[in-house]
């Protein structure tokens, strides 16, 4: 096996890109999916509507099939001269068509997951925040800026760092668009060799990034418990 | 009526069949201070919150400065509005993410785009004038009860207003915290801030209010001079909620 150790790090290597760059965007885009659900007012309601109907679906969807719908659904698109070749076989920045169609369905289905924990963090600051804001002047918008969000985003990083390492395990699900990401590594290996030692290796390769992780969660939520405990011996 | 500065007419507001404001009529003059009593559900801190629109009436007016900010069901411009009505709460409310003199220097720097060393300087001396030029780096968790509250105020205080509402403010506060705040209060009287005081502390309303209001079940039964609505109630409701507050 560990004459294969190249190609086994290199399906890790894009394990790890694809965990980061679909993490990154699933932040972000949760965190606007969250902001909109959170506008105020009677005008901005079907906004809310729209962005509550997205969070449902794509969390009541497999991830596989947001995988399977992106990618055959832009290369058809492409295909069929709908959408710009760019735009339906994307190869950005090096990187194969399969991986930008992993980073695009991780994003719309994390974000989705990703909103409802910013919304917990958002709803769990108390009322009288946004109250005190909106006395001084500030919009709702700035309210949010500069109050809201801030104080969400510390309670919500344990939760966040759980989805993230949902994330990255599910990035494994991209071997079914043919993306040499770990597991798909694993597989050739053993459709070569006939030797689970690819498998192992992979699984190996996830606790690598995965285990740090959890301590990483446990660690941030003492924290947060010491802080808010302060003071009782 | 020329120096009125905020006047509410026939203000009413409801939660469901709960009818809380029935009809207010109510006129705040310039420097004046005005005291706010009655017993809890009388709807007293929620016409103070209509006041800079915390929340929406069902109807009437509110108009500040002679520019109708609500009617016909419809408010204008609250971010302006509110700019120029100071709060205070009665749980503080301050930015736990900010230090004492974020607190107070985030709405200027973002509402009132004034330059950051301007803010800097505003906040402290605003601090020291509430007792806690010591206090300007430390975060509220850092704070008593008591000087959270001079935060706040300190922090109302800097968006310039042209009234201060204070809600019940040193109703959350231990008793021996409460002078601190009170001598803030009368502090701002003294320099003649136009303040409108929600307050179940009595004597503070005999001593500093120019006029005080009994209100009970969302309606205002009377209202005068500190020491006739105090001292000499005429209606019943009245005699009998000082009976009960002052009796103990």
């Amino acid at each position: 096996m560990w004459d294969h150790k190249d190609e086994i790090l290199d399906g890790f290597w894009i394990t790890i890109k694809l965990s980061l760059v679909g993490g990154f965007f699933a932040l972000i885009w949760g965190l606007i999916l969250s902001l909109i659900r959170q506008l105020p007012g009677k005008v901005l309601a079907p906004f809310r509507w729209i962005t509550i109907g997205y969070i449902d679906v794509l969390r009541g969807i497999p991830l596989l099939l947001v995988i399977l719908l992106i990618s055959n659904g832009l290369a058809t698109l492409a295909s069929e001269g709908v959408i710009p070749k760019e735009i339906g076989i994307p190869q950005w920045l090096g990187e194969s068509d399969p991986f930008w169609y992993g980073v695009i369905a991780l994003t719309l289905t994390y974000g989705a997951y990703m909103a409802e924990v910013y919304r917990a963090g958002i709803e769990a600051v108390p009322r009288g925040q946004m109250e005190a804001a909106r006395s001084l002047g500030m919009s709702h918008g700035q309210a949010m800026r500069y109050v809201i969000v801030p104080q969400a985003v510390r309670k919500v990083v344990p939760p966040l760092l759980n989805d993230f390492i949902a994330l990255t395990k599910d990035t494994a699900l991209i071997s079914a668009i043919g993306l040499a990401e770990t597991v798909q590594v694993g597989s050739d290996l053993y459709s070569q060799f006939f030797s689970l030692s690819g498998y192992t290796a992979g699984a190996i390769c996830f606790l690598v990034l995965t285990l740090p992780l959890a301590r990483l969660v446990d660690w941030q939520i003492k924290k947060q418990d010491e802080k808010f405990q302060r003071g009782i011996p | 009526m020329s120096d009125s500065i905020l006047s509410v007419t026939n203000l009413k507001k409801s939660y469901g069949k709960l009818e809380v404001l029935k009809d207010i009529d109510m006129e705040i003059k310039k420097g004046e201070v005005v005291c706010v009593i009655g017993p809890s559900g009388s709807g007293k801190s929620t016409l103070l919150r209509c006041l800079n629109m915390l929340e929406q009436p069902d109807g009437g007016t509110i108009t500040l400065k002679g520019n109708q900010v609500f009617g016909d069901g419809k408010s204008q411009d609250l971010d302006v509005l509110r700019r120029d009505v100071g709060m205070v709460f009665q749980s503080f409310n301050l930015f736990p993410n900010m230090t004492a003199e974020g607190n107070v220097s985030i709405a200027q720097r973002k509402v009132r785009n004034r330059k950051g060393d301007f803010c800097k300087e505003r906040s402290v001396e605003l601090l020291t004038q509430v007792g806690l030029a010591e206090k300007v780096d430390e975060y509220p968790d850092r704070l008593s009860g008591g000087q959270q509250q001079r935060v706040a105020i300190a922090r109302a205080l800097a968006m310039d207003p042209e009234v201060m509402l204070f809600d019940e403010v040193t109703s959350a506060l231990d008793p021996e915290l409460v002078k601190g705040v009170l001598d803030v209060m009368r502090g701002l009287a003294d320099d003649g801030m136009t303040m409108v005081c929600v307050t179940h502390e009595m004597a503070f309303a005999k001593e500093v209010s120019d006029r005080v209001i009994f209100m009970d079940g969302g309606l205002i039964v009377e209202q005068g001079k500190p020491e006739d609505v105090l001292g000499n109630p005429q209606e019943e409701r009245t005699q009998r909620f000082l009976g009960l507050v002052l009796d103990h």
